[in-house]
C-alpha cells in the first residue's frame, strides 16, 4: 500500500521517530559512538560504501538476487562489527550467527581511531565480495577507497593508531570473510546457471521460461537453499506446507489461482502497472530486492538522521533476515519446483499470453521478494516501529516515481503482490511467502545486539 | 575440490563429445568448411591496441582502397598508442601484404575507424572516433591525410567517441553523421548513469560544412549505430546498441530521422519493444527467406538475432523477433579451448566465408578486462549459414578461434582472390590477420558502386544477386560492428553459378535493370551502365 501522508501523519511519524530515537538513546547513556573527521562521519563513510555496494550489485553479473542478499549480509556484519568492536554498549554477533566464532581482539590498552577501523572493514570486505565487478566497478573501489583513506587518516596525527586501526579493521573483514567462505554461496560459476541439471519430470514442475536464452534453459541457484543460514538455526525452520495441487480442471482452486493472475494482467491499471514496475529489482538492471530495502534503510537513515549504533544494527539484521530469507525461499523453491504462470497460463487458458514483467529463471513457489520483504519489513518494523511513514526513492533514476508508504509492513505487502500485477506468480505463493518471511525475519530480530 | 575437478572433467568431456559430433554433422551436411591461414607476422602487421580503462571498449578498424590499386588498405586503432594505417601490397590469390604507412592517420586515443568519401570528391575520407575529439581526415590521395574539422566546420563536444554511422538524406549533397558516446571520462568514480550525449551532425545545406551538433537524447552509451532502411520505405532510420552496464532507465533505441525533422526516438506504441543488453556491435544481413533486414547484436552472454515480425495488416512495425537461440546464432560461451564461462562478443559482421551464397557471420571475442566471471580464452566465432537460414559453429575448425582479446575487425577481400580475410584488433596484443585459402569454396562477384551523386559510395543502395530462385540481398552501410567499417568491394558468393544476374536500388531510390555478370569476377557499377568488369593489375610480390 502507499500514498501521500497528509499532515497529521507526518506528525505522528515525526513524534513517533523522536520517541524511538529518544528511547534509544535513553537506554545508550546518551552516549554516541558518532566518529568524525575533518567533517567525514562514520555515517557518512557507511553511506559511501553502502552506496558503492548498491550500484555494484547492479553491474556485477554474477550478482543475482540470492547472491546480492549474502554479500549484503556480510557487509552488514563486518560493519556491525567494526562499530560494536569499540562500543561499550553493543556486543557482537559472534556465537549468535550460525557458525561466527571469535572475532581477533584489540591490543589492550591501545587506542583505534574507529573511523580508520570501519573504514577499513568496510573498504577490506567490499573489495573482496566485488573482486569479480568489471574494469569500472573496481576503478570505483579504488578511488572510493583512496578518498576515504586519506580522509580519514589525514586527520589522524598519530601514525600508530592509523595503523592500528587500520589493521584492526581489516583483521575484522578477513575474519568475517573467512567466514563467509564456508557457507555454500560463495563460489558462483556460469551466472549462477548450473553446468547440468536435470529437470523434474510432471505438468507441476518449472520448465525453463526464457526460450531466447541459452543460459536459462537451466534454473539459477538450485543449491542456494543448502547454504548455512545467518541467524536462522537451519534453511528449513520456515518450511511452507506445499503449494495448492496441480490442477488444469476449471473448478480446480489452482485453475482459479492462476486465471486471477491472468485475469489480473489483463486488466492492469496505471497504479498497478507502477506498482509492478517500482518493485522489479530485477538482476543487471537495479540493486535486487534485497538491495532496494537497504536502499530504503539508507533512506531512511540519512533521512532521519539515524544514530550510528542503531544505523550499524539495523542494517545488519535487516540484511542478515534478508539473507537467510533467500536461503529458506529457495530452500522451499527447489523443493516443490512449481512451473511458473507464463508456463500454465499459455499452456492452459490463453497460449499468447503475456505477463508484464519478465519472468525469473527459476521455480515459483513462494515468491522470492515477498519471502524477502516479510523478512526486511519484520526486522524494520522491530527496530523502527511501525507504522514508520517513508518515502522510497530507490529506482528513481531509472524512471519509476519515488513511492510513500505508512509503514513496512504496507511496503512488503506492496512488493509481494507487485509479482501478481507483474504476473510472474500466483497468489499463494505471496502470501504464503509473506508469512515465510516473517518467520524468518523473527531470528533476526531476535539477535542480541545490546549489552 | 575433486567433486568439482570430476564435474568440470564430465563437462569438458561433454564439450568435446559435443564438438566432434557437430563436426561429424556438418561433415554430413556437405558444408564447405572455410580454411584460413594466420598470416599476421609474414604479411607486416603489427599494431596494438593499447590503453586502460578508456580503451577497454574500441579497437577498431578500417578497410577501403585509399590509392587507387582496388586492394583494401587498412587503418587500425591504437587506442593509448598511436594508429597504424598500413598500405596493401599484396598480389592477387598470394599471401597477405602490408606495409605501414606515414598517412596522416596515426594519432592518438583513437578507438575506431570509418571510410567515408564526406566531400563527395572520389577520395575516401575517414572518420575518427576518439577519447576527446572526433577528427574527420580528408583523404587526399595516395594514402595521405589531413586534419579537416576546421575547413568541414565540423564540431562536435569532447566525448569517450565510441560508434558512427553516416546516411545521405533525401536531397543533401553531403552526409548526416551520427555519433555514439560512452561513459563520461571524468565520471570515473561512478561511471554508472554517467552515458554522454549521442549526436547527429547534418550539412549545412549548399556548403561544405556542416552545422552544430544536435544532442540525440537521451543516450545510453552507444556502442554501435547504423543508419539502416528497416524497412525498406527509402529512409533510413537510426539503430542505437546500448551498453547496459552504465546507463539507468536505457534501452536499445531506433531514431526516425526524417530529412528537415529533429531526431526522434520510436516508442512502444509505434511497435519498438524494450530491450536491454550488453549492446555492443550490430551487423545486418538479409537472411535467406526474409525481404528485410535482420540485425545480430553482440552482447555478454547470449547474443541476438533479430527478424522483423511486423502484424501482417498496415504499415511495417519495427517489431523483432529474437531468433538467435533457435538458428544457433546465440554464441554465448565458447565452443573450444574448455573456458566454459560465458563469451563477451564485441565485432560481429556478415560475409559469406566459403562462398556458397550465405553470408556466414564472424564475431570477435574477448573478455572486458580480466572479468573473472566471462570466459578468459573466449575464442572469436565463425558460424555458417545453412540454406535453412540457421548457423553452425566452425570458428575452430576454421582457423580463426584466436583467443586473443578481440574487439573490432573486418573481413574484406585483402588478396582481391574472391575469398573473404580477416584483421582482427586486439586488446593489449597486436591484429591478426587471417588469409582464407578455402580449397574448394564456390564461386564469387564482388561490386564496387559508383554513384554519381555526391554520394560517390551509394551508401544507402541495396545490392541483389539472383541466381535462379535465390536473392541475395545487401543494404550498402556506413556505420555498426564495433568501432570498425569499410568502404569498397562488396562481396558476394555465389556456389556454382557461373553467372548472376545483379541489381542495383540506389540511394535516391532508382531501381537499376536486372544485368548479367559472369562470377569468380569484379564488376564497377554506375546507374543507368552496364557493369564493368575490372581485373587488378598484375603484380610481384
Amino acid at each position: 500500500m502507499s500514498g501521500y501522508p497528509n499532515f497529521t501523519s507526518k506528525i505522528l511519524k515525526t513524534l513517533l521517530h523522536l520517541a524511538a530515537v529518544f528511547l534509544w538513546l535513553t537506554s545508550l547513556g546518551f552516549a554516541s559512538l558518532h566518529a568524525q573527521t575533518a567533517g567525514l562521519t562514520s555515517e557518512a563513510v557507511i553511506q559511501k560504501w553502502y552506496t558503492l555496494s548498491l550500484a555494484l550489485i547492479r553491474h556485477t553479473p554474477t550478482y543475482s538476487p540470492p547472491v546480492a542478499s549474502r554479500s549484503l549480509a556480510y557487509v552488514g556484519v563486518v560493519t556491525y562489527e567494526a562499530v560494536a568492536s569499540g562500543s561499550d554498549r553493543l556486543q557482537s554477533v559472534v556465537g549468535q550467527l550460525n557458525g561466527l566464532d571469535g572475532l581477533p581482539p584489540r591490543e589492550p590498552g591501545q587506542s583505534y581511531n574507529e573511523l580508520i577501523v570501519l573504514e577499513a572493514a568496510l573498504a577490506a570486505s567490499i573489495r573482496d565480495l566485488f573482486s569479480n565487478t568489471g574494469p569500472s566497478g573496481q576503478q570505483a573501489i579504488n578511488r572510493l577507497s583512496g578518498e576515504l583513506r586519506t580522509a580519514v587518516t589525514s586527520a589522524e596525527p598519530d601514525a600508530a593508531s592509523v595503523e592500528r586501526s587500520t589493521r584492526y579493521g581489516e583483521a575484522i573483514a578477513a575474519h568475517i570473510l573467512d567466514w563467509s567462505r564456508k557457507d555454500g554461496g560463495a563460489v558462483i560459476e556460469n551466472m549462477g546457471f548450473p553446468w547440468t541439471y536435470s529437470l523434474k519430470k510432471g505438468p507441476e514442475h518449472w520448465v525453463p521460461t526464457n526460450p531466447l536464452s541459452r543460459q536459462q534453459q537451466v534454473p539459477l541457484l538450485p543449491n542456494w537453499g543448502n547454504n548455512r543460514p545467518f541467524a536462522m538455526p537451519t534453511n528449513t525452520e520456515c518450511a511452507l506446507p506445499a503449494p495448492l495441487p496441480y490442477s488444469e480442471d476449471p473448478q480446480s482452486a489452482f485453475y482459479k489461482e492462476a486465471l486471477e493472475t491472468y485475469q489480473t494482467s489483463k486488466a492492469l491499471t496505471p497504479e498497478q502497472k507502477a506498482i509492478a514496475f517500482f518493485w522489479t529489482d530485477d538482476a543487471m538492471a537495479t540493486p535486487t530486492p534485497a538491495g532496494h530495502w537497504i536502499s530504503i534503510v539508507l533512506q531512511i537513515a540519512q533521512a532521519d538522521r539515524l544514530p550510528l549504533e542503531k544505523l550499524v544494527d539495523v542494517l545488519m539484521r535487516v540484511s542478515v533476515g534478508m539473507a537467510d530469507a533467500f536461503i529458506g525461499c529457495w530452500h522451499e523453491k527447489y523443493r516443490h519446483d512449481l512451473l511458473r504462470p507464463i508456463t500454465y497460463i499459455k499452456r492452459v487458458i490463453d497460449p499468447d499470453w503475456m505477463p508484464f514483467l519478465l519472468t525469473p529463471p527459476f521455480p515459483e513457489y513462494p515468491s522470492g521478494h515477498s519471502v524477502q520483504s516479510g523478512a526486511a519489513a519484520t526486522v524494520l518494523a522491530a527496530v523502527l516501529g511501525d507504522p514508520y511513514p517513508f518515502s522510497d526513492k530507490t529506482r528513481e533514476r531509472d524512471g519509476a516515481i519515488p513511492r510513500n508508504f505508512t509503514g513496512f509492513i504496507a511496503a512488503a505487502k506492496e512488493a509481494g503482490i507487485s509479482r501478481l500485477y507483474g504476473g510472474i506468480h500466483f497468489r499463494t505463493a505471496i502470501e504464503r511467502g509473506y508469512e515465510q518471511g516473517r518467520c524468518i525475519g523473527a531470528y533476526a530480530v531476535a539477535l542480541k545486539t545490546l549489552k | 575440490m575433486k567433486h568439482i575437478f570430476s564435474r568440470f572433467s564430465f563437462v569438458l568431456g561433454c564439450l568435446a563429445l559435443l564438438s566432434a559430433t557437430t563436426s561429424q554433422a556438418r561433415a554430413a551436411e556437405g558444408l564447405v568448411i572455410p580454411q584460413f591461414l594466420e598470416e599476421t607476422s609474414s604479411a607486416g602487421v603489427d599494431s596494438i591496441y593499447r590503453g586502460d580503462w578508456q580503451y577497454m571498449v574500441g579497437g577498431g578498424a578500417a578497410a577501403f582502397d585509399c590509392n587507387g590499386d582496388g586492394y583494401p588498405d587498412l587503418a587500425l586503432a591504437g587506442g593509448e598508442g598511436k594508429a597504424s594505417f598500413f598500405v596493401n601490397k599484396s598480389a592477387q590469390a598470394e599471401r597477405l601484404q602490408f606495409s605501414r604507412f606515414d598517412s596522416g592517420a596515426e594519432l592518438e586515443r583513437v578507438t575506431g575507424f570509418y571510410p567515408l568519401d564526406i566531400d563527395g570528391d572520389g577520395v575516401m575520407d575517414l572518420v575518427v572516433l576518439r577519447v576527446g575529439e572526433i577528427t574527420l581526415l580528408r583523404g587526399l590521395g595516395a594514402c595521405k591525410f589531413e586534419r579537416a574539422n576546421e575547413q568541414w566546420r565540423f564540431k562536435a563536444p569532447e566525448a569517450w567517441w565510441t560508434s558512427f554511422s553516416a546516411t545521405w538524406e533525401r536531397g543533401a549533397a553531403w552526409p548526416t553523421l551520427a555519433f555514439g558516446a560512452y561513459i563520461d571520462p571524468k565520471s570515473e568514480n561512478n561511471p554508472w548513469g554517467s552515458c554522454t550525449d549521442n549526436v547527429l551532425v547534418r550539412p549545412i545545406p549548399e556548403t561544405k560544412g556542416f552545422a552544430d551538433a544536435i544532442p540525440l537524447k537521451p543516450s545510453y552509451c552507444a556502442l554501435s549505430m547504423l543508419f539502416t532502411d528497416w524497412n525498406r520505405s527509402g529512409t533510413p532510420s537510426l539503430r542505437v546498441s546500448n551498453d547496459r552496464e552504465y546507463y539507468e532507465g536505457g534501452q536499445e533505441q531506433l531514431w526516425h530521422v526524417n530529412a528537415g525533422e529533429p531526431p526522434r526516438l520510436y516508442t512502444d506504441a509505434e511497435g519498438w519493444k524494450f530491450l536491454k543488453i550488453w549492446g555492443m556491435g550490430i551487423a545486418s544481413t538479409v537472411l535467406s527467406g526474409e525481404q528485410h533486414p535482420s540485425y545480430f547484436l553482440t552482447s555478454m552472454s547470449d547474443n541476438k538475432l533479430q527478424v522483423l515480425r511486423s502484424p501482417p495488416d498496415g504499415p511495417l512495425k519495427p517489431m523483432y523477433k529474437d531468433i538467435a537461440y533457435d538458428r544457433g546464432a546465440v554464441a554465448y560461451r565458447p565452443y573450444t579451448g574448455g573456458d566454459l564461462r560465458p563469451s563477451t562478443a564485441w565485432h560481429a559482421q556478415f560475409e559469406d566465408a566459403n562462398n556458397d551464397g550465405f553470408a556466414d557471420l564472424f564475431i570477435a571475442k574477448g573478455n572486458v578486462d580480466r572479468m573473472p566471471d566471462f570466459a578468459e580464452k573466449d575464442p572469436n566465432n565463425l558460424l555458417l549459414q545453412k540454406a535453412d537460414a540457421s548457423f553452425t559453429e566452425v570458428g575452430d575448425v576454421a582457423g580463426v578461434a584466436s583467443f586473443a582479446n578481440a574487439r573490432g575487425g573486418i573481413l574484406a577481400d585483402f588478396n582481391l582472390d574472391g575469398l573473404i580475410d580477416l584483421v582482427v584488433v586486439n586488446r593489449r596484443e597486436t591484429a591478426k590477420v587471417w588469409r582464407n585459402v578455402t580449397p574448394d569454396a564456390g564461386r564469387w562477384i564482388e561490386i564496387l558502386l559508383a554513384d554519381l551523386s555526391s554520394n560517390r559510395d551509394a551508401i544507402g543502395a541495396w545490392v541483389e544477386v539472383r541466381q535462379g530462385e535465390q536473392i541475395q540481398t545487401r543494404e550498402i552501410t556506413s556505420g555498426g560492428g564495433h568501432a570498425s567499417g569499410q568502404n569498397g568491394w562488396w562481396h558476394f558468393g555465389t556456389g556454382a553459378s557461373q553467372s548472376v544476374d545483379v541489381r542495383i536500388t540506389w540511394p535516391d531510390g532508382r531501381v537499376g535493370e536486372w544485368q548479367t555478370a559472369t562470377t569468380n569476377a569484379f564488376y564497377v557499377m554506375s546507374p543507368n551502365d552496364a557493369p564493368r568488369a575490372w581485373t587488378p593489375a598484375i603484380r610481384a610480390q
